[in-house]
This record gives C-alpha cells, structure tokens and sequence, in this order.
C-alpha cells in the first residue's frame, strides 16, 4: 500500500476576515449576548421584587439613570437587529409549507414574521400604557 | 475576436516535496472576454508554468472538479470569467479547510467518507427486482427532492463552512443535503438508517446557519435549508423517543 501523501492544512486563525458572510454572522450571533444581559437585568428586577419594597424601587430607580437608558437603547437596537435577522433565515427553519397547493416563498415567511411582531409590540405597548 | 488584455493570477503553490509551507506565485496571463478562470489556469499550465496542478474535467458547472478559491470565495473556475476581475489581479487559492495535495488540488477523502455515511442511495422498504416494474412517482413528489438531487459534490458548500473548517467532525453540508435528498424521496424507507447521523453533534446540530454554503452553491441546492429543517425532524425523534420508549427501537 503506498503511503498517504504529505498534505497541507490551512490554519483557521483569523477565519472570520476572510468573508464579509462571516462577519455578519458573528454580529449576528453576537447580538444574543445582549439578549442575554436583558435577560439578567429583568431577572435582577424580579429578584428585587421579591426581596422587598426598597430593592425594587432601588431598582426602578436605576432605570431612569443615563446608564441604564443607553443600555436599553442598546439593547433595542440589539433586539431588533436580532429579531430582523432571525426572521431573515426563519424560511429556512420551517418545515415544507405549501398554499393551494404550492410552496409558500420566502418572502411571505418573512413578512407574516415582521407583521406579527409589529402586532405583538403594539399590544404590549397599548397594555402597558393602560395599566402602567 | 475580442480585445486581448492582460490580466494577474497569483497562484497558490505548494509541492508537498520540496515545501514546508504553500507559498504564492504571480502570473501575467492574456485572456479575451470569452476565458474563463479556468482557461486562465491552462494558460499558465500550457505556456507558463507547466507543473501548476489543479484538477478540471467537464469545462460546463457539471462535474464539480474544478472548484477552488478566487479572492476567497469559492467558486467553479469554469464559471467564472477573468473579464469580471480586471483589471484587479485575482488570488486563486485551493478550496479551504480541506488539506492541500498539491498547488489546487485539495485531498477529498474526508468528504468521500461522510457521503458514504449518509447512505446516499434509494433504500427500499421491500427488495424490488426489476419485475415489480417501474417504481412511480408524481410530479409533486418529484418535487420534495429535486433541489438537493442537482448536487454535484464540488465542495464549494465545505469551502464556505467556517464550522467544518474549525472542526472537521463536522458532517458538512453537500453530505447533509444528500441526507434529505433520500429522505424526502417517496420511494426511500431508509429514514431510520441516517437518522443516527442526522441527530449526532456532528449532524444538524453542527451547523449554526452561518448560511454562505447555500449562496455559494452552483447547483441552487441549499444545502442551508436542508440541515436546517432536519433539525426540526432530529428535535421530534429526541421527544418521541421519551413517549415512545418501547416502539422507536433504542
């Protein structure tokens, strides 16, 4: 049996400067780690809930101070970023749907995603204005 | 007869006898509207620099031998013409992640492997011989697997994949397409053989929908897609096997 042939690999060191389809998926994916720090800071709120009446307004508190807004502008542009790609590559997720008898394209995957988180933050944003 | 201009290939070289590392040579190449990155490279093989390696065959997106790198995208060097660079130099490079036998030509024994894994063929339910006759489908069932039979194994998908780059257990994409190409297939009961691969870390779960496989494909199969919506299948087989403990087999 001849013997196998010396070969080369590459190294993947820097791999993401290679193509701008990397660098959009790793802000992508980045994104989450906002998310995630959301996810904490709600957490941290409802910890504060339950340990008292002055945690939680300590909490509330910090919501207005300048720290906290830019890190919910952050966060929303984060969100939204997030969301709007996600829905981006939902169609490739879903299962085989077809309408009247053919596929259902892409785009209205994508638009029926769009609409029904524009529906879901107007509801929000209509509950939280009547009870808050 | 079209102008004829003069265009720059930097070339990767690497000769596993003489090099430690691949290094780059650059070339002055004429070419006309009509010449492909391909016809680019004979010309250095033919008049310039006749130990350049690189492999071609059908010279028409078919046979897939000729896929390599130009400016760090992976592409069929047959389909793509040199007039669409100039008067930029082009850097035509072997397909990444894949080890490097000589100058172009990238060693494709890891993928050879992982396509045999997936059993990539027709399993009927039942042994047919030719006297059962023709084995019918309809135009829609057709259409459940036509997309991902048109994959010509050229590995541009691989090239682009940064995760089988980074780790090479990886199943990759070209393989995974062909997975659901047999698992959609009406006359295929092979479903439960190539689950075990669909649902090891190394199948979906490996990919992270970076989704350039899918772009870079000359055949439009979206290989994406198809791993993707596997991991929905791999997800219902994780749970029934809980309901299910005792009719799914271990």
């Amino acid at each position: 049996m001849t013997p196998a042939p010396k070969t080369y690999v590459r190294p993947m060191n820097r791999w993401w400067m290679r193509h701008p389809a990397y660098r959009r998926y790793l802000l992508r994916e980045g994104t989450s780690v906002m998310v995630a720090a959301y996810a904490l800071f709600l957490l941290a709120g409802m910890v504060c809930l339950v340990l008292g009446e002055t945690a939680f307004n300590l909490w509330r508190g910090f919501l207005q101070s300048p720290v906290s807004v830019i890190f919910h502008l952050a966060a929303l542009a984060a969100f939204a970023f997030h969301a709007w790609t996600w829905f981006k590559v939902m169609p490739l997720t879903t299962p085989p749907m077809r309408f009247r008898g053919r596929p259902v394209p892409d785009r209205m995957i994508f638009r029926a995603a769009l609409w029904a988180w524009g529906i879901a933050s107007l509801v929000l944003l209509v509950l939280a204005m009547r009870f808050l | 007869m079209s102008q004829t201009r003069t265009i720059m290939i930097e070339c990767l070289r690497y000769d596993p006898e003489q090099d430690q590392a691949p290094h780059y040579r650059t070339y002055e190449v004429p070419f006309t509207d009509e010449m492909s990155v391909l016809e680019g490279l004979q010309y250095i093989k033919d008049h310039l620099d006749g130990s350049l390696t690189f492999r071609w065959s059908c010279r028409m997106a078919i046979c897939g031998s000729c896929g390599c790198m130009v400016n760090h995208q992976p592409i069929l060097s047959c389909q793509s013409f040199l007039r669409d660079y100039y008067p930029a130099r082009i850097r035509v490079e072997p397909l990444e992640h894949f080890p490097i036998v000589k100058d172009l030509v990238i060693d494709q024994s890891d993928f050879l492997g992982k396509l045999e894994s997936v059993t990539p063929y027709l399993v009927p339910a039942q042994p047919l011989t030719p006297e059962d006759g023709p084995n019918l489908q309809t135009p829609r069932q057709i259409e459940d697997y036509l997309g991902y039979a048109q994959c010509i194994n050229c590995l541009l998908c691989y090239a682009a994949c940064p995760q089988y780059g980074l780790n090479n257990a990886f199943t990759g994409p070209a393989a995974l397409a062909l997975l659901a190409r047999y698992n959609a297939d009406s006359r295929d009961a092979g479903q439960k053989t190539r689950m075990e691969v669909v649902n090891a870390e190394e199948g979906v779960w490996g990919c992270t929908l970076v989704g350039l496989c899918s772009e870079v494909c000359p055949k439009h199969v979206d290989p994406a897609r198809a791993i993707n919506r596997n991991k929905i299948n791999s997800t219902q087989d994780y749970f029934l096997r809980f309901l299910a403990p005792f009719g799914r087999g271990s």
